[in-house]
């Protein structure tokens, strides 16, 4: 076993799901946790475009009820991220990457605006394929070693096969986008800043994990 | 040209994505075919060797006795003193549905009630609730855009 995480800090525990945080997850975990604080006490940003060479500009507004959605979704957006950092074991782990997927597209799919729907559209795509290696990566573990539970795994005795690491790790990518921004930063354009921006720091988060399970396991 | 601003090009252009996507997924299953066979591991923590295709709530019936105790390996016996296989909580809608019919298992999220009667492993509740919040996220998207147009 590779140990990058550190010791354990704190188990949570339910039933054979441990909840598991190393000096390394809790780090993460506090930052979902700060950002989603932030996104609940701040108010969205409100673009504002000028057209150059003139003194004509425009504002673009966001409705009350698009906002409170996008915030919610904002909010349950870093919930899950929260859960995916402490979770220890691997099925629960692709239950909560596929939750911030989920809850990525529902940031954007509020916004009435031609591109940034496009670009929600092909990443959602992207997502709602990315769940059969994200899945099928944990089934290969379960099946060829008999368990889920990443501290059994981190232990040692287990011959996990590498085409589940890799498939989990295509997963998280197709789930997040984590490396490949393209997407990513064109959904950006939406206006309501803090929103948006939880779509990347989960995604950014989930591959952190992803990585650390696969170099432990 | 350089070789990395014709990559990031292509990167850029979000139109390209899902073909990316789905030519990484082949590469990827191109290697999980070469490194066949992998070997099944006989002593699984979660089996399935009680599946009866005569129940209404194949395959989900766990047995098991509602807040009694069935012997049942788990990972850390020490945080389920009580663990067992258990098919309980179900609705009655539910419940008329599995004692006459054979379909209960594969509608469990087509009727009302039907996900919160989710049956699984005592051990594994976390799962449960996990997968229920992903489909109410889901089942909040769609709702908010169908009845977006409402308002206007």
């Amino acid at each position: 076993m590779l140990d990058i995480g550190g010791d354990n800090l704190f188990v949570l525990e339910f039933g054979d799901i441990l909840h598991y945080y190393t000096p390394y997850t809790a780090t993460l975990f506090l930052v979902a946790l700060i950002f989603t604080g932030l996104v609940i006490a701040s108010r969205p940003e409100k673009q504002v475009d000028i057209a150059f060479g003139g003194d004509a500009y425009y504002a673009k507004e966001t409705t009350l009820s698009e906002m409170r959605f996008r915030r919610f979704m904002a909010i349950a957006c870093g919930l899950a991220t929260m859960g995916a950092m402490g979770s220890g074991d691997l099925f629960n782990f692709t239950l909560f990457a596929s939750l911030v997927g989920i809850a990525n597209i529902g940031i954007v799919a509020a916004v009435k605006s031609r591109h940034v729907l496009d670009a929600a559209y092909e990443y959602g795509i992207v997502a709602m394929v990315a769940t059969l290696p994200l899945f099928g990566g944990a089934a290969l573990i379960l099946a060829t070693t008999g368990t889920l539970s990443i501290p059994a795994l981190a232990a040692g005795g287990f011959a996990v096969p590498l085409v589940g690491k890799a498939f989990l790790a295509l997963g998280v990518i197709g789930e997040g986008m984590a490396p490949f921004y393209a997407a990513k930063a064109e959904m950006f354009r939406a206006p309501g800043a803090p929103y948006v921006i939880m779509c990347s720091l989960s995604s950014l988060l989930i591959f952190l994990r992803v990585v650390e399970i696969v170099i432990t396991i | 040209m350089l070789i990395i601003t014709r990559i990031s090009r292509i990167l850029s252009n979000f139109q390209n994505l899902v073909a990316l996507f789905a030519g990484a997924c082949i590469i990827v299953s191109l290697i999980g075919i070469l490194s066949l066979p992998l070997v099944f591991e006989g002593n699984q923590l979660y089996p399935k060797s009680q599946l009866d295709p005569a129940s209404g709530l194949y395959p989900y019936n766990r047995g098991g006795v509602p807040f009694g105790t069935t012997e049942v390996i788990c990972q850390y016996p020490e945080n389920s003193p009580y663990a067992g296989y258990v098919t309980t909580y179900l609705t009655p809608l539910s419940l008329y549905l599995a004692e006459n019919t054979l379909y209960l298992g594969t509608t469990i999220v087509a009727h009302p009630g039907g996900i919160i009667d989710e049956i699984l492993y005592n051990t594994r509740g976390a799962d449960t609730v996990v997968e229920t919040s992903i489909l109410f996220t889901a089942f909040a998207i769609a709702s908010y855009l169908y009845r977006r147009r409402e308002g206007e």
